[in-house]
């Protein structure tokens, strides 16, 4: 590698139409500003959603009613920070710093359970807004993880195939992770339906979380959207992600007889 | 934050016409922190006529050969490239950063991997590093390298692509593509296009037999190998890519003038650009910074922490004069050419021009 210019001169082609073709850019030297204004802000909602997710979850293993449950918990926590951590490495390549990052925000501040909490961002962190509201016990932690957990799914998917390569990198290999945090979640809640009181718990959770990670896709028109997509950031639309991750909720729903 | 280190230079060796092979010798206390993983690269910073330049090469040795090797091709009008091969000599000492890059997968001894190369002219350098690394250290893995090039005289490591291909009979295999030179076979002549590409996994490609294929070169022939991988069934964890970093220019730019300087309180003129859109507007000289104002007067400006710590909101100051309250994730050569963080950044004169697009 060389950074001084392609090898030939007459193949130099411009970066968007490389991007809107599919290519990649592989680290912070070959990172236009815009683009890595965009990236920035993508990797930074993804740690804050992922630290102040991890923070909330923590009081889930000290309400967990069996020693699994509480080792499914601790498990979340722990590796949820651990995906924030591997996402924070590579915008240190950019100049960020990671111990004070850390310290930016209080990961585990809660809004007012009947706040009304706008999609847009909150204030200085990043976090989806979902992670604004607070978690009331057990069998809501279980929901709430479940339903984001899905969501996660969908939206890990998409950011996968984002052309910032190492990005892609690490979010293939947290993929796999995060949809075991689905399961457990599933299993959970599985646990939690069989007796009457639970499944009226549970019942009650999911109407109050569905509205809320609904919101986590962002709007159906967005022209983030659509300039993420020129810088080959993003690929599916948010309407279109959302619907996918509705019917797979739904289907899952149905099977616990939750809908 | 990163930090250079000052290595020796042992030895330049010519090798086209046009590019030279340094190698660097790092502090002996500096050793550990030089020990790099087979196709990372180092930055090099230095100073041309008041100016700092950086500047990413790839190293080329394998993790076996005990040393610290670039390639370094000159490219027309590249003040670092032209400087490397005229004027650098044994005995200088060139700053770097420490190994950076991840243009490479993990190794497995005991496994039997089957790798593919593309390289197109100085994207050979961090290529040849996995090669003779994966070949030494993975010894059931095979590596096809297909390397594209103008001509014979300009191909990189000819000789010692020559002697791995002895060395490693059976195990390692490379195809030359070339240009401008007709050769015996004429799959051989030419660019890699997508008919090229299509004729080699025909005759010469099993794509089942690939686990890891690494493309180095100029953007369009990267694109044309992806797509190509892509069709015979390879997904994007199998595909590595290696950019040429060419959004940067082969000079920096002038350093922006600060004009029109009255410090004091009262109101400031801020002009704001950011995707291609520039937008005026007044804003107290109160305290509040240009991110603030800018968010406030309904732009769209990137930013995430507000602390000064994660740099998403770095915008480029072209005219007039901020103060930076906090500053953790800036270096010293971006404020020098005038980044400021926007979360941070209190206007002092009566006019500010920043923009995000720089």
């Amino acid at each position: 590698m060389t950074n001084e210019a392609s090898f030939v001169e007459d193949e130099a082609m411009s970066l968007s139409n490389y991007l809107e073709r599919g290519g990649k850019l592989t680290s912070p030297g070959n990172v236009p500003p815009r683009y890595r204004a965009e990236l920035l802000r993508l990797m930074s909602s993804f740690v804050d959603s992922e630290l102040a997710g991890s923070a909330g979850f923590a009081d889930a293993i000290n309400w967990a009613p069996g020693l699994t449950e509480r080792i499914a918990a601790s498990r979340i926590t722990m590796e949820k920070v651990d995906h924030a951590e591997r996402v924070l490495d590579l915008m240190s390549d950019f100049g960020t710093d990671k111990t004070l990052y850390n310290k930016a925000h209080a990961w585990s501040a809660r809004q007012a359970r009947d706040a009304q909490v706008d999609p847009k961002r909150q204030g200085g962190d990043m976090r989806l807004s979902v992670f604004h509201y607070p978690l009331e016990n057990w069998a809501d932690a279980v929901v709430m993880n479940t339903l984001m957990g899905l969501a996660t799914v969908h939206q890990l998917q998409e950011l996968s195939k984002t052309s910032y390569q190492p990005f892609g990198e690490v979010l293939r290999e947290i993929l796999p992770r995060e949809k075991r945090h689905m399961e457990l979640g599933l299993e959970g809640l599985q646990n939690l339906v069989e007796d009457e009181t639970g499944r009226a718990e549970v019942q009650a959770s999911v109407r109050y979380w569905m509205p809320k990670v609904a919101e986590t896709f962002g709007p159906a028109q967005s022209d983030r959207f659509e300039r993420l997509q020129k810088l080959g950031l993003r690929h599916t639309d948010n309407e279109a992600l959302r619907i996918a991750w509705r019917t797979e909720t739904e289907a899952r729903l149905a099977e616990l007889k939750l809908a | 934050m990163a930090r250079f280190h000052s290595l020796e230079v042992t030895d330049i060796r010519r090798d086209t016409r046009d590019a030279v092979v340094v190698t660097l010798r790092p502090e002996e206390t500096e050793a550990d922190e030089f020990a790099f993983v087979q196709g990372q690269y180092l930055t090099f910073r230095r100073d041309f006529d008041g100016e700092e330049l950086r500047r990413s090469y790839s190293i080329c040795t394998g993790l076996d050969e005990g040393c610290l090797k670039v390639g370094i091709k000159r490219v027309e009008g590249g003040a670092f490239s032209t400087w490397a091969n005229e004027e650098l000599k044994v005995g200088d000492r060139l700053e770097a950063m420490t190994p950076m890059g991840r243009f490479f997968t993990s190794l497995e001894p005991d496994r039997a991997k089957g790798y593919l190369g593309f390289a197109g002219g100085s994207g050979i350098t961090p290529v040849l590093s996995i090669i003779k690394t994966v070949l030494a250290r993975e010894p059931q893995s095979t590596f096809t390298l297909i390397y594209a090039n103008r001509q014979t005289s300009s191909i990189m490591f000819r000789e010692e692509l020559e002697d791995l291909k002895n060395r490693f009979l059976g195990r390692f295999s490379l195809i030359h593509i070339l240009e401008t030179e007709s050769q015996d076979i004429d799959l051989f002549t030419g660019r890699i296009d997508a008919e090229k590409m299509e004729t080699l996994f025909r005759l010469w490609i099993d794509a089942e037999e690939i686990d890891t294929a690494f493309i180095c070169g100029p953007e369009p022939m990267m694109l044309t190998i992806a797509d190509s991988l892509r069709k015979h069934g390879l997904n994007d964890d199998q595909i590595r890519f290696e950019l040429f970093a060419s959004s940067q220019r082969g000079r920096a730019k002038a350093k922006a003038k600060s004009s029109s300087i009255t410090a004091g309180a009262g109101t400031c003129e801020v002009s704001v650009t950011l995707d291609g859109t520039t937008r005026s507007f007044q804003m107290e000289k109160d305290g509040t910074s240009v991110l603030e104002a800018a968010v406030s007067n309904a732009m769209d400006a990137p930013f995430s922490c507000k602390a000064g710590v994660c740099s998403t909101c770095r915008a480029k100051v072209i005219e007039g004069e901020v103060e930076m309250e906090v500053n953790h994730a800036l270096e010293d050569y971006e404020v020098r050419a005038g980044y400021v963080l926007s979360c941070q950044c209190i206007p002092v004169s009566d006019k500010v021009v920043i923009s995000y697009d720089e």
